[in-house]
């Protein structure tokens, strides 16, 4: 019983007392002052806030894209100090590699690891089955719609078996019907395959379907404002009352200065 | 669909050529311009004559070849320079810092102002030929592979970073794929700006070649030569450019730009 406990409430990503300052003229500017947080495994957080406060800064800190000026991520019980792929990244700008092949993009991550062609091409396909994108295997990017780049992108990341997905508001460029979709979708692979996600966006409606819980952020500099566990059944309804309620809760909290 | 628009845009092509020799034709025929300029019809007959009974000591066929096998070999190692340099250059900035500045110096030097020097370097037979095209080809492939190297796509290189590549598969998986286009581009300025620069070439001194058909009409006196130099020079630098083009679409699928 202790041990299945603990099993349960293993640490994926933990971070303490993260700054990002830059230097300018008139002194120091704080991006991100002093976030602490701490996510356990298969956890679905979706880090919330307003418009350019700073969330992308504080998720490329926490995969290691860029340091923090003060403070430390551990991932997995390991320093993070530079990209590495036990983390997972999918862009706001789709950013598939144009001159590969769907399969190509999505057997990158364990080609560049050095894993046999055999073993990562049936890997590759097992993920571009999963995200639901068989038959396009040898479709370069340019023939594919937006949100069928975006699923090459999890894919692409999935591939790697990463402990930590980042997704920065992958879906922010995609048409109104195709983010809900693809936010179904995105549901439907984690449920299939459990990872721990960090989510990025600045939209409400999508944090509240997405998150078991929603970190809601201050606008610059970037501060933890308020945690919400968000325990609905999954998959969820945009129009359920408990939904809208939360929605509103969140919504009112937000800091609504630009 | 798509047989239905090369054929369309084939015949685009071949009524825009045929009004261009027509309006031509009509302009000799019913102008003063007529003195100073030989028909259209005489030109090309000239032209396909020429390769049967040769113009000075060759066949027109025999001229193009001459021209070509300067003109290639050294187009080739011109461009492998150029690329090699361009993207060590684009993605090394310790490259940067020592290979451009002299590069930038001697970048908009024409290749026309290095031939007394390269007669000196190299003397008057093939060499100074050879040296003309090879820089021809080296200063525009190298600037547009600069170009290619240096506007890779920061995102894209985080991303691989991401997915655990090294920063010699960096190099190898991203900044040299992402170039390709660039490449290409560079090739087929560089291949007109050599192929064009052989008539400079061959004003050197030679007794063959496209060039030579030209310079040596000014001897003679006789303008339906130069024409048929300058028909020869025209449709070898097309043939060249669709091969070029040819095998960028092969290797670059992934490109719509080279359709």
């Amino acid at each position: 019983m202790q041990v299945e406990q603990e099993r349960h409430i293993k640490t994926a990503v933990k971070c303490e007392g993260i700054s990002k300052t830059f230097e300018t003229k008139r002194g120091k500017t704080y991006v991100i002052e002093e976030v602490s947080l701490e996510v356990i495994e298969n956890e679905f957080v979706v880090l919330f806030g307003p418009g350019q406060c700073g969330k992308t800064t504080l998720l490329n800190i926490l995969a290691g894209l860029i340091p923090p000026t003060k403070g430390m991520v551990v991932v997995n019980g390991k320093p993070v100090i530079s990209p590495g792929p036990e983390r997972g990244f999918v862009f706001q700008s789709v950013s598939l590699f144009p001159w590969l092949t769907v399969m190509g993009n999505v057997e990158y991550g364990p080609k560049v690891r050095g894993i046999d062609k055999e073993t990562r091409q049936k890997k590759a396909q097992y993920y571009i089955d999963l995200v639901g994108l068989k038959g396009f295997e040898n479709a370069y990017p340019n023939q594919l719609s937006g949100g069928m780049k975006q699923r090459v992108g999890i894919a692409r990341a999935y591939c790697n078996e990463p402990v930590v997905m980042f997704l920065d508001e992958p879906f922010g460029a995609l048409d109104a019907q195709t983010r809900y979709l693809m936010q179904e979708e995105l549901i439907r692979i984690w449920e299939t395959e459990k990872r721990t996600v960090l989510f990025v966006t600045n939209n409400i409606e999508e944090a509240v379907y997405l998150a078991d819980r929603i970190i809601l952020l201050t606008n610059s500099p970037v501060r933890i404002k308020k945690e919400f566990v968000i325990d609905l059944p999954r998959p969820r309804d945009y129009t359920s009352e408990d939904f809208l309620l939360l929605r509103n809760t969140i919504t009112k909290m937000m800091d609504k200065t630009l | 669909m798509i047989v239905n628009k090369r054929v369309q845009s084939s015949a685009a092509a071949a009524v825009s050529i045929f009004m261009f020799l027509l309006i031509w034709h009509l302009a000799t025929r019913f102008s003063e311009l007529g003195n100073i300029l030989p028909s259209p019809i005489e030109v090309l007959t000239a032209f396909f004559v020429g390769f049967v009974v040769p113009v000075g000591t060759h066949t027109m066929f025999v001229h193009i070849v001459w021209s070509l096998s300067r003109v290639i070999p050294f187009y080739i190692l011109g461009s492998a320079v150029g690329i090699v340099l361009g993207i060590t250059m684009g993605w090394y900035p310790k490259a940067e810092a020592v290979f451009r500045p002299i590069f930038e110096i001697i970048r908009p030097i024409p290749p026309l102002a290095w031939i007394p020097i390269s007669i000196v370097w190299f003397g008057i037979g093939e060499g100074s030929k050879w040296f003309l095209i090879f820089l021809a080809a080296f200063i525009t492939v190298t600037m547009n592979v600069y170009t290619g190297a240096k506007v890779v796509d920061p995102v894209i290189v985080r991303c691989a970073r991401m997915l655990g590549a090294n920063e010699r598969q960096i190099f190898t998986t991203i900044v040299l794929p992402s170039s390709v286009p660039f490449i290409f581009a560079g090739l087929q300025v560089g291949l007109s700006s050599s192929w064009a620069t052989v008539v400079a070439a061959e004003m050197i001194r030679s007794s063959e070649g496209v060039g030579w058909i030209i310079i040596s009409s000014l001897d003679v006196n006789d303008t339906v030569q130069t024409l048929i130099g300058i028909v020869g020079i025209g449709t070898v630098g097309y043939v060249l450019a669709i091969i070029i083009r040819g095998i960028e679409s092969k290797l670059c699928k992934w490109n719509k730009r080279g359709i």
